[in-house]
């Protein structure tokens, strides 16, 4: 077992426990830093098949995944605001209808 | 050496998870997604990605957790008490799923094989600059017009309603 597989494993566990954390937490932030926990699970899963396969097509496509993190936390936090702001919703249980 | 790093942080990375899963307060969720970002980056400096460690800290630990800050102290406190902690039953039913897959996903990775096809990259930001902005150049691009997108929707999403 070399360190890029026990790098892997860590990354298969960070991706495996955001998802947990997205069906278990009450509140909406922390259900979005959960998905944020996926989100660096994925970073890592490339970046150490990168360093086992040897390349750096693996750095580029964690680069563009840190990107789109950004662009997503934007967009959810807005929702989340919004979502606040018109119903006074903030946790997850209380979203059941997606219109009035 | 090398495995006295991995311990290291990996400790440090399973810490910090626990901390953002069980902890009530957001804030303090929060605070162990910060460690956790910052154990990530020690994990990308050791696979020796340099330029994507500094870009974690300076994207992760800067701009999205101060998004994250902004949102929190915009919404009253006495509301996000109300919802705070994990909900037990769904934590019973899907611990021992993860669990699982996270077993069959370890077996995979020990037991399989990778293939090794280009030379390690000697100078990191010199080779993925490059890589960048050659082969991955109309990528790069979308990836600009999909930031701009979630800033117009963020604006919209965030003005008020009059």
């Amino acid at each position: 077992m070399t360190i890029e597989k026990a790098y892997m494993l860590i990354s298969v566990f960070l991706f495996l426990s955001g998802l947990l954390g997205v069906i278990i937490r009450k509140n909406l932030i922390t259900l979005l830093i959960s998905t944020e926990l996926m989100l660096n699970g994925v970073n890592l899963a490339l970046v150490s098949a990168d360093r086992l396969v040897g390349g750096v097509e693996g750095q580029v496509f964690a680069l563009f995944i840190l990107a789109v993190a950004a662009s997503e936390v934007a967009v959810g936090l807005g929702l989340i605001v919004a979502l606040f702001r018109l119903k006074g919703y903030e946790g997850s249980s209380e979203i059941t209808h997606l219109r009035d | 050496m090398e495995w006295l790093i991995f311990g290291f942080l990996s400790t440090w990375v399973v810490l910090s998870v626990m901390g953002v899963l069980f902890l009530k307060n957001p804030i303090h969720a929060l605070l162990s997604f910060v460690s956790l970002i910052l154990a990530v980056a020690g994990m990308f400096l050791h696979l020796r990605a340099e330029l994507l460690a500094g870009l974690q800290l300076i994207i992760y630990a800067v701009a999205i957790v101060v998004f994250y800050v902004l949102v929190i102290t915009t919404i009253p406190w006495e509301k996000v008490k109300r919802f705070e902690g994990f909900y037990k039953r769904e934590f019973f039913v899907g611990f021992p799923v993860l669990l699982l897959s996270l077993a069959l996903f370890a077996y995979a990775i020990i037991k399989g094989n990778f293939a090794r096809v280009g030379l390690e990259a000697k100078d990191n930001v010199k080779e993925v600059g490059k890589s960048l902005f050659t082969t991955y150049l109309f990528p790069l691009e979308v990836a600009s017009v999909i930031l701009l997108t979630a800033m117009i929707g963020a604006i919209l999403l965030g003005r008020k309603e009059e």
